[in-house]
């Protein structure tokens, strides 16, 4: 049995009911708790009746136990027809003695034992018909998606949801260590803003007073501001709107962005081994400590564990590029991964160094954003890189133009509009540190961690252009 | 490392008054020039040194430094008298260390060995475990260094939680060109994983994985030296090469014994396992030996085989493991 979880001491004014013992957690029954008494609060999810007597199943998030109420004397005849009539997925309050069982019950997380029922009481009674059935929900294939998507309060109450979003906030915690260990300042930044830093094609507007503003597509222009503010090394969680209208697997119209920026010392290496060792410190706690929400995950959605490796692997776009062309691919020297050849690059580094993660660094200048610092060795590339894990871009990022003449070249190359960038030039008039960073996206770095196949999955309230509610 | 640069911010000749209310204090340090020799502790106080005392520290810097060389020489004679000749090739050589007149003639072999480079860096990547380190690749390494410039490389896999502190610095340190990775002809990726055979990737294309550490043994090898013409001699390599593996470092101790007999007995004949010249059968052994046992407890031929192989110098990074 899983002995994680505190035992909460709960006082219940009911009027007939005084609990003797505190409650227990259905993940700490096991056989060493036999013949307890045991008050718990879970859900029952199946009532099945059968002559004289009635199983029930109590769930409490990821783990469930067997709980029968039998005729004898403890139970009336009429509290057995009772137990029979409660509705699938309402809250009941049970006080039951743990038996130890010899018959291993494999439909259960507590395998081992099973509760006798002595008392039982319903805390929230659910309606009749639910809006889906939970057993659909966990089916691999996806045909309950649009439904379990619509009924949040229901849905996620599957063991694997369970799982994956207990893994998510685990992420956004280990980020969090990672990042402030190593002397990192976490930032907020502004969500409403005057101007689109990065082109006014995908940005939201709001109704602002009497004019208009937009949502912020990512933190970048308050990042580099507070690096040139002499925070020197800083990261930011919180939400990213891009209003792309794309519909695929792996877009979300809003979604949390963690994103990180740092000044360096002597080369912007400096800047990709910071990110990578936080990813790498990421990936390994989750492999220490989170090995039972992961194998949950995986009963429902089967893969491959994700491998990676310390340090992380870093290989050259010159390098992506000619091992495509060894593959078969045509492509020119400049020219930009398209998605079906990022997929094509991930197996093969897969095939040869057997690792999901890696960096691709030296992107084509011609590819990246005119803040892009261009590599001084070769006019042709830039100080860029990208990240992929499984094959999938999860993070662009790249050292930045910290010169504000160089940038106000690198904008008008690019036919930007001067005046609308004025005041993220001027950031770097007064004295600004060379630096760099980049961002990721949260529930895409646990769709492909978890080796799952929709953003959707991992996003609790996901907004696409076709999604607003709930 | 070039780096975006930054235009000068001061002019070239800024004007600086310098206070005329201070006393000014003559140069103390005016008298070094004028000794000539920057070497010598500085004389407090006095300005003028005895010219005859400088001389003699002079000549004493001479004789310590002649001392020094002659030192030097006679320890080299000593190794060399003890140590059988052992040219691979003119390029390989413990004393002579010039990667920068070889490179170019590098790249052209290995063109031809491994096959024309499409801009990738030609990267062999070898899956060991930590439990069993492959010294005898580290060895190859080291000779690989001399020939080319590697750009070597350890990491590791998710598959094994950690590893100690040696095995992650075993190729050495970190090249300082390290990150510009298309300076390099030849790329050696370490990855300490938990796998059961050793394993190496090189062409993913074209070829399957190499297995077992004698075959890739066998690999790098060549990429350092060809094997002897002669086909009996390169069997005799193969053949010692397969005992160092299967029998000398797998094998029960009856069947080391054996080996160390046979050893024993083949080095007396002559200086190397295969013939005048030192072959990969030399190294692979002399891994294989002291992995199993102390160099005090093999026979006296093998002994003194030991102490010839160590004396080259190729042998030092596989030095650090054995402990």
């Amino acid at each position: 049995a899983n002995m994680e979880g505190q035992k909460a001491k709960r006082i219940v004014d009911m009027a007939l009911y005084k609990p003797t013992v505190a409650p227990v957690l259905t993940s700490e029954l096991g056989v060493a708790s036999p013949n307890e008494r045991a008050p718990a609060d879970a859900y029952c999810i199946v009532v099945i009746v059968l002559g004289k007597q009635c199983f029930l199943v109590l769930r409490q998030q990821q783990f469930n136990v067997q709980a029968l109420v039998a005729v004898g004397e403890r139970a009336s005849k009429q509290m057995v027809k009772f137990a029979a009539n409660i509705n699938k997925e309402s809250i009941v309050d049970v006080e039951a003695v743990v038996k130890k069982v010899e018959q291993t019950i494999e439909s259960c997380s507590q395998q081992d034992v099973e509760l006798h029922i002595e008392r039982i009481f319903v805390v929230s009674q659910a309606e009749p018909r639910l809006p889906l059935q939970l057993e659909d929900c966990v089916r691999p294939e996806g045909e309950g998606d649009e439904v379990r998507m619509r009924a949040r309060a229901l849905g996620p109450r599957t063991t694997t949801s369970q799982a994956i979003f207990r893994l998510q906030s685990r992420v956004c915690q280990l980020f969090r260590d990672t990042l402030t260990n190593k002397g990192f300042v976490e930032i907020q930044t502004p969500k409403i803003i005057s101007a689109a830093s990065e082109g006014g094609a995908n940005v939201f507007t709001v109704s602002y007073f009497k004019t208009s503003a937009y949502l912020a597509q990512s933190p970048q222009l308050y990042k580099q501001m507070c690096i040139c503010a002499d925070f020197d090394k800083v990261f930011c969680v919180g939400p990213v709107f891009r209003a792309e209208d794309s519909n695929t697997h792996r877009h979300l119209t809003e979604f949390v962005g963690l994103d990180i920026e740092l000044a360096f010392n002597y080369h912007y290496h400096e800047v990709i081994e910071s990110i990578t060792d936080t990813m790498v410190q990421i990936f390994k706690g989750l492999r220490d400590k989170f090995q039972t929400e992961i194998q949950t995950v995986g009963k429902q959605y089967p893969s491959e564990p994700f491998k990676f490796l310390e340090p992380t692997l870093r290989l050259e776009y010159s390098e992506g590029v000619a091992m495509l062309r060894e593959a078969g691919v045509e492509m020119g020297d400049e020219e930009d991964l398209s998605t079906p050849n990022e997929k094509l690059l991930g197996r093969l580094v897969k095939e040869k160094y057997d690792t999901d993660f890696y960096v691709l660094d030296k992107y084509p200048l011609a590819v990246r954003p005119f803040y892009t610092m261009p590599d001084p060795n070769d006019k042709k590339y830039s100080n860029s890189y990208d990240m992929f894990m499984r094959g999938e871009e999860i993070l662009s990022g790249a050292q930045r133009i910290h010169d504000a003449q160089l940038l106000t070249e690198r904008a008008m190359h690019h036919n930007i509009d001067l005046e609308k960038i004025k005041s993220y030039i001027d950031s770097f008039r007064y004295g600004a540190p060379p630096h760099g960073g980049g961002g990721i996206g949260l529930e895409r770095v646990c769709m492909l961690y978890l080796g799952l196949h929709n953003v959707r999955q991992t996003s609790m309230f996901p907004r696409d252009p076709k999604r607003l509610t709930p | 490392m070039p780096m975006y640069q930054v235009k000068p911010v001061f002019g070239d000749d800024i004007k600086t008054d310098l206070p005329t209310c201070m006393y000014k204090l003559p140069n103390i340090h005016a008298q070094r020039s004028a000794s000539g020799c920057s070497e010598h502790a500085l004389q407090n106080g006095t300005e003028v040194v005895d010219p005859a005392f400088r001389d003699l520290e002079v000549r004493q810097d001479k004789i310590m430094r002649r001392l020094y060389e002659l030192k030097a020489a006679v320890d080299g004679l000593a190794k060399t008298v003890t140590t059988p000749d052992a040219d691979l090739d003119q390029t390989v050589t413990s004393l002579s260390q010039s990667p920068t007149a070889t490179s170019f003639r590098g790249t052209a072999d290995l063109d031809s060995l491994l096959g024309k480079d499409l801009g990738a860096l030609r990267d062999i990547v070898i899956n060991a475990n930590p439990a069993r380190p492959p010294l005898t690749l580290l060895v190859l390494h080291a000779m690989l260094c001399q020939r080319y410039r590697v750009l070597s490389s350890v990491h590791v896999h998710s598959s094994v939680s950690g590893v100690p502190a040696q095995l992650l610095s075993c190729l050495g340190p970190r090249h300082a060109d390290s990150y510009v990775r298309q300076r390099f002809q030849l790329g050696f990726t370490l990855i300490w994983k938990d796998v059961s055979k050793l394993q190496m990737k090189f062409s993913i294309q074209n070829m399957c994985p190499i297995e077992g550490e004698a075959n890739v043994a066998r690999f790098l090898f060549r990429l350092v030296a060809p094997y002897p013409s002669d086909p009996a001699l390169a069997t005799l390599v193969d053949s010692w090469v397969d005992t160092a593996f299967f029998q000398l470092a797998e094998g029960s101790a009856k069947e080391r014994s054996a080996v160390l007999r046979a050893l024993n007995g083949a080095l007396g004949r002559d200086p190397w396992l295969a013939g005048p010249e030192l072959s990969l059968a030399d190294i692979a052994c002399y891994c294989c030996v002291l992995q199993t046992g102390p160099a005090a407890s093999s026979p006296a031929n093998v002994q003194r085989w030991l102490k010839a192989c160590e004396n080259l110098g190729h042998f030092g990074p596989a030095n650090p493991l054995l402990q």
